[in-house]
């Protein structure tokens, strides 16, 4: 770290740690992305969720009570100083691997096939390997920020040490069995890997060894029969309209059929047939292209792409390795669940259960992006005041 | 500074990475918004809409006063949602089904077992015990409203009436001629419905209400075609014959007033009976007529003007005619009978000595006047046209057999047709079955009357009838069917039966067919008994039947007896 800052001159002034940082010097477009992605997943939620009850607002209270408390974690997130979350960053670590096994035990619920869960009561849920994306950010930032003596790349333990440590998570998190989690945690971390400065050679074994573990996992019966079929399907929906095709068919129509302008919140006659599953959760941007049309779902791609834009602004002016490959290893996730999830709405990527990040309707989820969106700020936030 | 393993250098390729693919998105969103959305507006439309069919409720059959013979009722049909049902409930409700329904018990159970299922049909009943069922509110039993066709009369003009299949569609008799005045127009409810077959709130639905069908009115007599239908029955039981027909026909208008066969579909039981048995044998068994055929040979007689009723014929009781000797069915001495006399004894040596003055060609156009060789259209499902060879092609025995009823084929309808003719003077007024509909507005509207032509003249009308009442009288073969206080006229037919079975003749058709009151007709009787065991003359077995229907049908008709007595008729030369 020291090398880094050294690059670029004389030693900047310290505030102390756990010095609230000035919340003006926020990165406001962030903020302004972030409130309106928001915004629209509330009415999304609303909309897909307003028959399930009488009143029609149950979803909608949960929803704007997980962003609430979201919000105020992202506000404690960005106001922690982010030297000192990588002093707290091996505990996070801990607790999330604990969450993972407390997961798996009889303690955690199943939910549509997969154990997921851990239930508080009063309708509220945990997901812990939401967190465990937070925890894999803040340690693979910890372990490569440190550069090897003579050179700004990351020494070989390190690396290994990381790759364990994201292993470990993996592993834990493929038991429940959560595949789309996984492959999220893997994007982080081949993504925080490669911004972390390895070598070339390194990164072409690392592809070598990823593509030889994905084909083993192929050709050796290791995935359930569900996820092969989703592929199949992916690759022609027209297979069978009706099974494991249906989702990726119902979801073109609903987006399709809101043309230019949508059919208006609350019109879309897909979202209230309910012809989408998961339509508050996965599939809820089938909602913004039925119910807002082309202008609202380019809005929300614009929107998430904006956040990403900010995350890598961020990553690129922070003058820290920490501070960088945290807010690199962030537009990772993101990146990589906006990619997959409006991928698969939109017919170009497989269907996997992966949630749109501030759009989907999940409390964990919620949280974790938030949490994510403080990190980013309190990174940016640092280099501001600096 | 920079180089490839620098961090911003390797973020600026990220920038690049993902600003591209969301330009893709941005370009598939593109396509399927703009450029290819009425492709997945057009098939999210056609998941989404709904068409239910509102079934139109059939319309009634009924007889000439209104009698519904065959009538649609409203049902409901108990349906079971298992997987609705609560299990703790299960017992419960298959107890009370069970005996709301008259289902066993365990039947009920069984088809709750099964949870995976959302629609399974249990029984169909009335409105009142649907709603009896309905009280309990129990979850996940329903009701769904249905339509019944019924035919109160079971086996009343059973293959007249026809049915209908589970569709609701006429399959058989009037209930298939009529299916599209009777079944109306079913309406319709186009509805937007969810995934789980819910209707989506706040969306449109159109609904075109079901035309009820009309009312069609047959020109039957309920209590006349039973009457008819019991008599035959007993007689083709009496005699162990075959089968057997009666139709009651009203001589002004040439309505059928009742056209009974023996055995006779039971429509309550349509399914479990052979197809066969759906045919109306009285217009669609083709049978060669016999004696009672004369009545057109001496029609034609006394028209061509070579014979006059007192024409004595000199009648041995053998003729011999090309390669074949024909013969009268009883053997007796030559006589010297009037042409009256010949056709109330029922000579068929006689009758072929004033056929042979008539000429093939003439009797042969007498024959078609009266509707033989083509079908009477007269409304009936399955009418049949019978045989009626060109006279150009009748063989040398044929000139001779044809005389008196062999050699040519009819149906009942057909015979019944010919002494309409007669009885009313000589017009004939063409057989009709269905006395008319219901308009949209429930008025009823009468069918077009009968077509009216002339066959012969009405003085020949009347000498033929005169003969006719002779063959009742005692001097002739149809003795056992007069009737106290009424004038009977009518003629007696026992014919050799063509059985495509025995590949030639194999026992008898027996017929009697008239009318009444003779002087005044107002109704035609015939019956016919195919292939009887006890007893094959028509005379015997055939004119109890004509008499009894023809009683009741008097009676019932409120025909009064005229009160004149038959002209004397003079039987054989020098009486």
């Amino acid at each position: 770290m020291t090398r880094v800052l050294a690059s670029r001159g004389g030693p900047p002034a310290r505030r102390p740690v756990g010095v609230p940082a000035p919340v003006l010097k926020a990165d406001g477009l962030l903020v302004v992305a972030v409130a309106g992605l928001a915004l629209i997943g509330t009415l999304l939620i609303w909309s897909s969720t307003r028959t399930w009850t009488a009143d029609g607002t149950s979803m909608l209270k949960k929803h704007l009570l997980n962003l609430g408390i979201g919000t105020a974690l992202a506000v404690a997130a960005a106001t922690v100083d982010h030297r000192a979350l990588r002093a707290y960053t091996p505990l996070v670590y801990v607790a999330a691997v604990a969450g993972l096994i407390l997961v798996v035990t009889p303690v955690g619920s199943e939910v549509n096939g997969a154990h997921s869960w851990i239930m508080l009561g009063g309708g509220f849920a945990l997901q812990p390997s939401e967190f465990a994306k937070l925890a894999l950010v803040l340690i693979l930032a910890m372990l490569l920020a440190q550069p090897a003596e003579g050179d700004d790349r990351p020494r070989g333990l390190d690396v290994v040490v990381a790759l364990v440590a994201a292993a470990i998570l993996m592993g834990l998190v493929m038991l429940q069995p959560d595949f789309g989690t996984t492959m999220v945690l893997g994007v982080i971390t081949a993504g925080t890997l490669i911004l972390s400065g390895i070598r070339k050679r390194w990164i072409v074994a690392l592809t070598v060894a990823v593509a030889a573990g994905g084909a083993a996992v192929w050709f050796l019966d290791v995935l359930e029969p569900y996820q092969v079929a989703r592929f199949t399907a992916f690759v022609n929906p027209a297979t069978d309209p009706r099974g494991v095709g249906y989702n990726s068919t119902q979801s073109l129509n609903a987006v399709g059929s809101g043309e230019l302008f949508g059919k208006g919140l609350f019109g879309g006659g897909q979202t209230m047939g309910r012809f989408v599953p998961e339509q508050h959760t996965d599939f809820v941007f089938t909602v913004a292209g039925e119910e807002f049309g082309f202008l609202g779902s380019v809005t929300v791609v614009v929107l998430l792409g904006v956040v990403l834009l900010r995350g890598l602004r961020i990553a690129r002016r922070c003058e820290d390795r920490f501070g960088t490959l945290a807010a690199g290893a962030i537009v990772c996730w993101l990146g990589f669940q906006t990619l997959i999830n409006v991928g698969m709405t939109i017919g170009v990527m497989p269907i996997t259960g992966l949630p749109l990040p501030f759009v989907s309707y999940g409390g964990t989820a919620t949280f974790a992006n938030m949490i994510a969106i403080g990190v980013l700020q309190a990174i940016h936030m640092r280099e501001q005041w600096r | 500074m920079l180089r490839l393993g620098n961090p911003n250098r390797r973020i600026h390729i990220g920038l690049i990475v993902m600003t591209f693919v969301l330009s893709i998105f941005a370009g598939r969103l593109v396509q399927l918004q703009g450029l290819d959305s009425k492709v997945y507006v057009a098939e999210a439309a056609q998941r989404r809409v709904q068409e239910e069919k509102i079934p139109a409720r059939r319309g009634s059959v009924t007889d000439v006063n209104g009698h519904e013979l065959a009538l649609t009722i409203e049902a409901r049909e108990i349906f079971l949602d298992p997987a609705v049902v609560v299990p703790g409930e299960r017992d419960k409700v298959a107890t009370t089904l069970a005996a709301e329904l008259g289902v066993p018990e365990d039947q009920v159970a069984a088809k709750l077992a099964d949870p995976a299922k959302h629609y399974v049909p249990l029984a169909t009943v009335t409105p009142a015990v649907a709603r009896k069922v309905l009280a309990h509110e129990f979850k996940g039993v329903g009701s769904k409203h249905k339509y019944l066709r019924d035919y109160p009369g079971g086996d009343l003009a059973g293959s007249l009436i026809g049915f209908v299949g589970d569709d609701g569609y006429g399959l058989s008799g009037m209930e298939l001629l009529h299916n599209k005045l009777l079944a109306g127009r079913d309406g319709e409810q186009i509805m937007e419905t969810g995934r789980d077959g819910e209707r989506i709130p706040m969306t449109r639905t159109t609904r075109q209400t079901p035309v009820a069908g009309r009312d069609v009115r047959l020109t039957i007599d309920r209590d006349i075609q039973w009457a008819a239908q019991q008599s035959i029955t007993e007689q083709v039981r009496a005699t162990g014959a075959r089968t057997g027909s009666v139709i009651v026909m009203d001589v002004q208008t040439g309505q059928v007033v009742a056209a009974a066969n023996a055995p006779e579909l039971d429509l309550k039981n349509w399914k479990k009976t052979p197809s066969e048995g759906w045919v109306n044998r009285a217009v669609a068994d083709v049978f060669e007529p016999g004696s009672t055929n004369k009545v057109i040979t001496a029609a034609a007689a006394l028209e061509s003007g070579a014979v006059r009723p007192e024409t004595v014929f000199t009648v041995k009781d053998e003729i011999r005619c090309a390669d074949r000797v024909l013969r009268d069915s009883h053997p007796h001495p030559t006589e010297r009978l009037t042409f009256s006399g010949v056709v109330a004894t029922s000579s068929n040596v006689g009758t072929i000595l004033a056929a042979q003055k008539v000429g093939d060609r003439r009797l042969h156009d007498m024959l078609r006047r009266f509707g033989f060789g083509s079908k009477p259209g007269a409304g009936f499902y399955g009418e049949e046209a019978g045989l009626l060879p060109s006279w150009q092609n009748w063989s040398g025995s044929q000139r001779c057999t044809i005389a008196y009823g062999q050699g040519v084929s009819v149906t009942a309808l057909q015979t019944a047709s010919v002494y309409q003719t007669i009885a009313n003077g000589g017009i004939r007024v063409a057989p009709s079955i269905v006395a008319g509909a219901t308009d949209a507005n429930g008025a009823f509207v009468p069918a077009p009357p009968g077509k009216r032509t002339r066959v012969v003249g009405e003085r020949t009308a009347r000498e033929v009838t005169t003969m006719l009442e002779a063959a009742v009288s005692e001097d002739g073969t149809g003795t056992l069917a007069a009737i106290d206080g009424y004038r009977v006229a009518g003629k007696t037919g026992t014919a050799m039966r063509y059985d495509a079975a025995c590949q030639g003749y194999c026992g008898y058709t027996a017929t009697f067919v008239g009318f009444a009151p003779a002087d005044k007709p107002r109704l035609v009787v015939l019956a016919v008994i195919q292939d009887p065991r006890e007893g094959h003359y028509g005379g015997e077995i055939a004119a109890p039947v004509f008499r009894k229907v023809m009683t009741f049908a008097l009676k019932s008709k409120k025909v009064p007896p005229t009160g004149t007595t038959p002209p004397a008729v003079r039987i054989r030369a020098g009486e």
